[in-house]
């Protein structure tokens, strides 16, 4: 589950680095991307390329496995049998799509221990929306459904992109992920179509999160020339807005439909089909990203925590002679 | 009680409440594969209680969820085993290591049950607890022979574990009647078997496994009487029910 | 102590304020290991990902969970990622068999050479930048240099192959035959599919009610 926090960190200053690298195989790197062709990870490649999928795919990993936080908050009070097994497979999978992502940011030349670390250190980003606490059983809802539908839409744009690795990783997160859509569109609708204490818990909880929500995204992208190079190089598929639209025209309805209402009165669709919204609030977004947010300390020092007490496991299980190597795809 | 809904209630609450147990280590285990690795298991041990608790349905008995998510503790049949907090990896590890033992060689003998419908259930169940038994063994070969660190952890939480162990074989007053009825081979016969089989893999560690005959078994559970983690683990389980009884959730 | 919404991690009794960073240490990095699964009886061996493990058998039990839990699989294969032969990658629709140099000796008599030092490899395929490796066979050889060109002579007239993978037979891990048993109830899973969450007549009878 992840949205696009990671556009804010393109960076801003004037400079690329492109005149640094070299022309030849720039412009073969370049037309290979142009034909349609994906980039390998023994492909020369430009070191912005490099840069900035490693931050994006290692943050897309951190999104995963701090997400599996908020969902795993109710994993041992879900509901029934039914639920019960679909939210354990939910939370595992969250963590699954974690060890893929950080495989495919390894390709790149960072490892898994230091991206971890970082992680642990509150060095590196992941999305802001797990800095949000689910209080009741409607909010876990509330992110199976609508969280991991807008991941999906980002999802699916970016298994467009350049990077064999990350492709072949957004491929299998991607069909995975259609569980995860079902079943939070289907607890939701058994709650909001339930009895009026489950519609109450329901209404509450999306209130709460809708906010949130429509922050998944980022703000507007600022056009700028790393954007424009990003864009060309296949690694940012689309901008921030327009997965927002996208989002918000397959999901309101379906919000509506159930007899849910969204705590924006200015939201609506105009007649040339885009949707208006009252502008998130994003002073508060940076507060939350930048570390001031209800739970970014808990998910931290969870994580952390898991670190240090399987320290010992790991530090058990090492073999002395056993030597580290990037995995290859 | 009626021997099979007897035997259906030990087996089914033992799985529901070990699955309740280990998938607190969801999104928290030492290693992400592993992490991944124990949340299956998890789910398979839940997966193997609804198909017994739906047994004990066509027997007479209430829906699955009723059953699991709202006796109180006196009507649990669970062993004292599978209650205890997840604790640290060392002690969830061996409980898992002599619990999945125990349970392969119990559903390999329920295959040739003379109540079909079980015996149909466990043959499906096997190949699941194989690969259970595989993670556990592998595990513990490994931690078991690794450093002096984890040695003495694993040592401890062996020691730990073992009257608890002990008490999966407790039986209840169905007990002759089970094993004449060719319902099951009976819990002193698994016992036999599971201590050949976790000797066995224990040997090949630096672990001692300590004489089972000094041990007090710790037992209660098939009966009803419980640790006092059992109660606080079954309100969690039925927090989100009990808000709403007449809800579907 | 740390107090969450989350009954297991107020069990954790964290501190209520984070300790200072510290890095984690550099020895907690396990070697990777590549791991292949078989979809369906017959079929070809497939890449699906990398796993991190300290030893074959340790990367046994994390490569089937995390990659064939949700999808059927009949097999499966783990190597250790340094075990790998890895040729330079081509462009799609071309073949990297057509760069290598000419072999020292022609594929016939390179076949009959020191057959005492012959070993057995497998050889994988990728088609098409950005899918997955699939096997294709196996070759006998001396090396792995050898068996490359053994496998240009085997397998070279199939294209495009962007890039070849060699794995020494015996460096591979190998599902049991005797434990098919384990994979078989994957499919029963239903919870973990999309297709058991159907939910439209529930919105049909709501929007009806209302």
């Amino acid at each position: 589950m992840y949205g696009s926090a990671s556009t804010h960190d393109i960076p801003t200053k004037a400079t690329t680095g492109l005149e640094n690298e070299d022309p030849i195989l720039l412009a073969e790197f370049e037309a290979r991307i142009a034909r349609g062709e994906k980039i390998e990870p023994t492909d020369w490649m430009p070191q912005l390329y490099r840069k900035q999928l490693t931050r994006m795919i290692e943050q897309h990993a951190h999104s995963e496995i701090i997400g599996s936080l908020p969902e795993g908050t109710w994993i041992t009070r879900a509901p029934g049998f039914r639920r019960k097994m679909a939210q354990m497979a939910k939370v595992q999978d969250e963590v699954g799509h974690a060890q893929l992502l950080y495989s495919a940011a390894e390709t790149l030349g960072k490892t898994r221990e230091q991206m971890l670390s970082d992680l642990v250190n509150g060095k590196s980003k992941y999305s802001n929306v797990f800095n949000y606490p689910t209080p009741t059983w409607a909010d876990s809802n509330v992110i199976s459904w609508l969280i991991d539908a807008g991941a999906i839409v980002n999802q699916m744009a970016n298994a467009k992109g350049s990077y064999g690795p990350y492709c072949r990783a957004l491929d299998r997160i991607c069909a995975e992920e259609a569980f995860h859509l079902k079943y939070g569109h289907d607890a939701v609708v058994h709650m909001a179509t339930g009895t009026p204490i489950q519609r109450k818990m329901m209404q509450e909880a999306l209130n709460r999160w809708w906010p949130a929500i429509m922050t998944f995204f980022g703000p507007s992208d600022k056009m700028s020339t790393h954007t424009e190079i990003l864009m060309r190089w296949k690694v940012k598929m689309a901008t921030n807005d327009a997965c927002r639209q996208q989002f918000l025209d397959m999901y309101v309805p379906k919000i509506w439909e159930i007899g849910l209402t969204l705590p924006d009165a200015n939201l609506r669709k105009n007649e040339d089909g885009v949707w208006e919204f009252s502008e998130p609030d994003w002073e508060d977004f940076k507060r939350v990203i930048n570390g001031d947010g209800p739970c970014n300390a808990e998910r931290i020092a969870v994580r952390r925590a898991a670190e240090e007490n399987g320290a010992w496991v790991r530090r058990a299980m090492q073999q002395p002679q056993a030597k580290y190597v990037r995995p290859l795809a | 009680m009626n021997p099979k809904l007897d035997l259906l209630y030990r087996l089914a609450d033992d799985q529901l409440i070990l699955g309740h147990r280990n998938s607190e280590w969801n999104g928290l285990g030492p290693i992400l594969e592993e992490d991944i690795a124990f949340s299956s298991m998890a789910q398979d041990k839940l997966g193997h209680s609804l198909q017994l608790y739906m047994l004990l349905h066509e027997l007479g008995e209430a829906e699955p969820d009723t059953v699991a998510f709202t006796r109180n503790t006196p009507q649990f049949h669970c062993c004292q085993l599978t209650e205890l907090p997840i604790g640290e990896y060392d002690f969830s590890l061996i409980r898992h290591f002599l619990f999945d033992h125990a349970e392969l060689l119990r559903f390999e003998a329920l295959a040739d049950s003379s109540y079909e419908p079980l015996a149909l259930v466990a043959r499906k169940v096997k190949g699941e607890l194989k690969y259970h038994v595989l993670h556990a063994n592998t595990w513990v070969k490994r931690l078991g022979t690794a450093t002096e660190e984890a040695i003495e952890r694993m040592q401890a939480a062996l020691e730990f574990t073992l009257p608890y162990a002990l008490g999966i074989f407790e039986t209840t007053e169905a007990e002759p009647e089970i094993i004449s009825s060719g319902l099951f081979i009976g819990e002193a016969e698994l016992q036999r078997r599971w201590e050949a089989s976790i000797s066995k893999v224990l040997a090949q560690t630096a672990l001692t496994l300590p004489d089972l005959r000094l041990l007090t078994p710790v037992t209660g559970g098939r009966h009803g009487q419980h640790t006092e983690h059992l109660q606080p683990l079954l309100d969690e389980m039925a927090e989100v029910f009990r808000l709403d009884p007449t809800a579907d959730w | 102590m740390l107090s969450s919404f989350d009954p297991r991690i107020s069990r954790l009794e964290l501190p209520e304020s984070a300790p200072p960073p510290s890095d984690k240490a550099a020895l907690d990095q396990f070697p990777t290991y590549e791991v292949f699964h078989q979809r369906k009886e017959n079929a070809a061996y497939v890449y699906v990902g990398p796993v991190h493990a300290p030893e074959a058998d340790v990367a046994f039990l994390f490569g089937k969970e995390q990659f064939s839990r949700r999808f059927p699989c009949t097999g499966m294969w783990v190597v250790l990622t340094s075990a790998i032969q890895v040729t330079e990658y081509g462009d799609d629709q071309q073949s990297v068999y057509d760069r290598l140099p000419l072999p020292l000796l022609p594929a016939d008599q390179l076949a009959a050479a020191d057959a005492a030092g012959m070993e057995s490899y497998d050889i994988f395929h990728l088609k098409k930048r950005g899918k997955a490796h699939a096997h294709v066979g196996q070759v006998s050889a001396t090396s792995p240099e050898a068996a490359l060109q053994a496998a240009k002579a085997a397998f070279g007239d199939q294209r495009p192959v962007v890039n070849v993978w060699v794995i020494r037979s015996a460096d591979l891990l190998r599902s049991d035959e005797a434990d098919r048993d384990m994979w078989t109830t994957t499919p029963d899973k239903k919870y973990r599919e999309a297709i058991s969450y159907k939910v439209q007549d529930r919105i049909d009878r709501f929007k009806q009610e209302g």
